[in-house]
């Protein structure tokens, strides 16, 4: 398991955030201490911003934006589909316990989003895989968002499946098209900074 | 003592940037067990890599490192179990106490290093005893470590080490953010393990700390200066003969003294009344203060007195209960009729932006553009001034404090000193009539403080009214005409929120949390079943019962609930408005209103809340802790398939302990952009997306920081991911938890058998 890794890192190895001046302990396992830490602290922001949470379609008060999507895929971006996995799924654990439907389905979302742009950025890391990447993530997720809420509606309202399509073209669908750019956006603005700050 | 050397490094060398510049240039060092040695020099000197070198924490590029008599790095490069090895010995405690938490328990957080060493449960007992007697902290065992203050925090942190049995201590910095006084209880613990026979590496660049030293060693730029002995060590790094003279050289003539009385007030702050959210006393009483215009003020006091809440307060970022404050003839707090305080308005908060600069603490954590320049550029630019008078501003500022030379560097590869001097910078362009300035200096080293010292006597000659907060008597008498002194009205706040009650825990409290997990999932997804009145009143009569089984205050409960009201409100009426069967008791517009309407709208409510209730029962009677244990014991059975399941409880765990912490320091982001002009719900798209960003990459550039610490105190509590370890909780299920499991089923076959009954 622990390697002498000191002169085999390479330097700016964007997969992992493990660093050189390696000791070889816990810090060139498959889980290093430093992987472990910026998982934590990714899903821990992730946490904190989903908390934050506002409507921007006036009159359609129960589809909220939260930033926390930015996380998902900035984390997939720096270290991969797996951190993009951990911090979609944990990173929305803390509102199981207020709002169980509503938590899978930010988590299914999140994961429709996260993980197919970060495969795509993995095999092309410039900034056209990046912006591939993002449309790419946010098409799937807006139809996992879709489905999603097609099934969960009817749980919080009674509403039937049919009641809840009716209202995709004037409600859904401008929310989630609307999500997905800013996600998109900022996503694009932020990465090659925060980028930089992990691979010093 | 017996000269045994516990530490050996020869021609020890260690590049950060790949051997462009070195900073270990050649160390040759031998520590010998029993000593104390202090590690001195100037920000950027190489002491911190050092005591991470000597920790074991890292390894360097090239010499020999021996680390209690293990040979962990040589010509051959890094020995793992060498390191390994060692590390089990040595300590480390690092600057930034919050990072080394890795726990919401004291006593849990002490246990995790032994855990990490797989000692038995019982020896995990003795050792946490053990060693929070050790450093004082015996009477908390049971806090949340994160609510404690950075002193008490720093002594945590050092019996986690000694838990582990450390041989050898090594503290970076580690009263560098703490107030005299925690400074002096942390040296009190130092002397005592000192006297035990610990070997203690101490970095420090407070010559007071260097009293009990054996030997102090001065790094200058990666190498050994000086390894003075005890004996020739009486002159400690005082402010004489430093280049720091020349740099505070303008100013030294004298202050004229300014008569407080004289100049026209520009602050006047009147009965002012301010309570923390929950909190049982004032943190001050009808506090009322003037300050002259042009006055250069200090504000002192201890830990807790408020002064930061005054700050803050000032700058229009909090409100306070009652009272008024009037700066510059804008009315920030004004008394209203019912006496309470009432918050000012748009324009009056845009006119305070511009007069008021607010230096908040760590204010190097607001840094976010690509270049210095351009980090200071962002307060003007959201002033409106031109593109050149935005030059101009910016050139100022950074010939104020000296740093013209880091104009295109980029801010986060800067020193902490030099990040500190550039977040003024940033507030200081803004070109503000008043400056306050929330302990400026902790932290930083000699040269830095000087040059914050030179500019704010500079501002004073310009007329800007100064008010700083400070812990440091020799700051104060430096830089301010008077003292304001703010007394404890309240006892230090940790004694009563931060302790838990000790009583015995509630049916539901003391019930085994992986059972309490599953059940209370299996309860809040069977109550979007209920579809009937009389399932409703089943449920409801469940609900109460669990409450009232967990010991818990209805009232109180509903309070904590109480945002989601607005969201129950709101799912009703949209039942109301989309039910169309019925009987038509009213019309709103053209929508016709039903009784099936209106039931329905209740019955969707009201199972709504029933949800939430037991969710918030939940999440009342269990701690992070045991959610996490549970977490882990839960998600065990994946192992077999591949999962990293401890690792991933782990991080979980993190992350539940780090969560508030990114949440205050999203907000102070969020608060210092916004006193340097930057709003997100005002102005174009783009100035809104530009706000974002000035606030999202300080924020993930501060997780990115705490990672980085984090990582390290993990490494030093030989956190490794595949070792065996032990827990020091140890989850059972009882007679009780089979009763409860045996209930709920009884409860969820009769919701489901209920529809068939009626």
């Amino acid at each position: 398991m622990s390697v002498s890794s000191h002169s085999m890192q390479q330097p700016g190895n964007q997969s992992r955030p493990d660093n050189e001046h390696s000791t070889g302990v816990a810090d060139s396992g498959r889980w290093s201490t430093k992987r472990i830490a910026i998982y934590a602290l990714f899903v821990a922001l992730a946490m904190a911003v989903s908390f934050i949470e506002f409507p921007i379609i006036p009159g359609v008060q129960w589809l909220k934006y939260d930033p926390s999507g930015i996380v998902c895929l900035v984390a997939g971006f720096a270290f991969g589909p797996s951190a993009a996995v951990i911090v979609s799924v944990l990173g929305f654990i803390p509102h199981l316990f207020t709002n169980p439907w509503g938590t899978l389905m930010a988590v299914l979302v999140a994961l429709a989003l996260s993980v197919p742009a970060s495969l795509i950025y993995r095999r092309n890391k410039t900034r056209k895989g990046a912006l591939l990447g993002i449309v790419v993530g946010a098409l799937v997720a807006l139809a996992a968002a879709i489905v999603g809420n097609i099934i969960v509606t009817p749980f919080y309202a009674h509403m039937t499946a049919a009641q809840v399509v009716a209202l995709i073209i004037p409600a859904l669908l401008p929310f989630n098209v609307l999500k997905f750019t800013i996600h998109g956006v900022v996503t694009f603005l932020i990465y090659k900074p925060i980028s930089n700050l992990l691979n010093r | 003592m017996p000269n045994i050397p516990v530490i050996e490094l020869h021609d020890v060398r260690f590049s950060y940037d790949h051997g462009a510049t070195w900073a270990l240039d050649g160390v040759d060092l031998t520590i010998l067990q029993g000593e104390r040695v202090c590690l001195t020099g100037a920000n950027g000197s190489g002491k911190s890599t050092l005591s991470r070198v000597i920790a074991g924490l890292v390894a360097p590029d090239s010499g020999t490192v021996t680390l209690l008599g293990n040979v962990a790095f040589d010509d051959s490069g890094a020995h793992a179990d060498a390191y390994r090895t060692a590390r089990h010995g040595i300590g480390a405690v690092f600057q930034h106490p919050e990072d080394q938490i890795v726990t919401t328990i004291t006593e849990d957080d002490v246990a995790f290093g032994p855990e990490n060493l797989a000692i038995a449960h019982d020896g995990i007992a003795t050792r946490i005893t053990a060693s929070l007697e050790a450093v004082g902290m015996q009477d908390h065992r049971t806090a949340d470590p994160t609510r404690l203050s950075g002193g008490q925090q720093q002594r945590v942190a050092i019996a986690g080490m000694l838990a582990m049995d450390s041989k050898v201590l090594v503290l970076d910095e580690p009263t560098a953010m703490l107030d005299p006084q925690a400074r002096a209880d942390i040296m009190h613990v130092l002397d005592d393990l000192q006297d035990h026979g610990t070997t203690i590496v101490l970095v420090t660049h407070h010559a007071d700390e260097l009293i009990h030293a054996d030997r102090v060693i001065r790094l200058e730029q990666g190498r050994v200066a000086n390894a003075g002995s005890g004996v020739d060590r009486p002159q400690p790094p005082a402010p004489s003969a430093r280049s720091s003279r020349e740099v505070e050289g303008p100013a030294e003539s004298g202050l004229p003294q300014s008569d407080p009385i004289a100049s026209a007030p520009i602050i006047t702050v009147r009965d002012l009344t301010y309570r923390y959210p929950n909190a049982d006393s004032a943190v001050f009483e009808r506090l009322s203060l003037t300050i002259g215009r042009g006055e250069a003020v200090a504000l002192m006091g201890r830990n807790g007195a408020g002064k930061t809440t005054l700050a803050r307060m000032l700058c229009a970022l909090e409100t306070p209960q009652s009272g008024s404050i009037v700066i510059d003839g804008i009315p920030v707090a004004r008394t209203t009729g019912s006496g309470a305080s009432k918050p000012l308005s748009r324009k009056a908060r845009e006119d305070l932006r511009t007069t008021v600069g607010f230096v908040m603490q760590h204010p190097e954590r607001q840094l976010f553009a690509e270049t210095v320049a351009d980090d200071i550029a962002y307060g003007p630019r959201n002033q409106h001034l031109t593109e050149s008078q935005v030059r101009e501003r910016v050139e100022q500022a950074l010939r104020l404090l000296h740093i013209e030379h880091l104009r295109d560097r980029s801010p986060f590869d800067l020193s902490g000193g030099q990040q500190r001097l550039v977040a003024i910078a940033g507030v200081i362009a803004r070109n503000p009539r008043i400056l306050i300035m929330d302990e400026p200096t902790a932290g930083l080293d000699e040269q830095a403080t000087a040059r914050v010292h030179e500019l704010i006597r500079t501002l004073r000659a310009d007329g800007v009214t100064t008010l700083i907060i400070s812990h440091s008597q020799a700051e104060v008498d430096a830089i301010a005409d008077r003292t304001i002194t703010l007394e404890s009205q309240a006892p230090q706040k940790t004694s009563a929120a931060a302790r838990r009650n000790g009583h015995k825990p509630s049916f539901i409290g003391g019930l085994d949390p992986r059972v309490k997990m599953v059940s209370a999932l299996a309860l809040m997804f069977s109550a979007f079943a209920i579809n009937s009145g009389w399932q409703l009143l089943l449920a409801a009569i469940f609900t109460g019962a669990i409450i009232g089984a967990a010991g818990l205050n209805p009232w109180r409960l509903l309070g904590s609930v109480h945002m989601f009201l607005m969201l129950f409100v709101f799912c009703g009426l949209l039942n109301v408005f989309f039910v169309r069967s019925g009987t038509i008791v009213a019309r709103l517009g053209p929508i016709p209103i039903t009784d099936d309407g209106i039931a329905i709208a209740l019955l969707y409510a009201c199972r709504f809340a029933v949800v939430i209730v037991l969710g918030a029962t939940f999440l009342n009677t269990t701690t992070p802790t045991a959610m996490t244990d549970a977490f882990e014991s839960l998600l065990s059975p994946w192992r077999r398939f591949g999962m990293h399941t401890q690792e991933t409880a782990l991080v979980m765990s993190l992350a539940l302990r780090f969560l508030p912490t990114l949440g205050t320091e999203a907000k102070a982001i969020v608060d210092a952009q916004s006193a340097r002009g930057g709003v997100i719900e005002t102005g174009s798209p783009t100035q809104r997306i530009k706000a974002m960003t000035a606030i999202i990459i300080p924020v993930f550039a501060g997780a990115i920081r705490h990672a980085d610490n984090l990582s390290l105190a993990l490494d030093a509590r030989c956190y490794e991911e595949g070792a065996e370890r032990t827990h020091w909780r140890i989850m059972r299920i009882t007679m009780r938890d089979i009763i409860a499991m045996a209930a709920i089923v009884v409860y969820l076959v009769a919701l489901v058998a209920l529809p068939a009954l009626c």
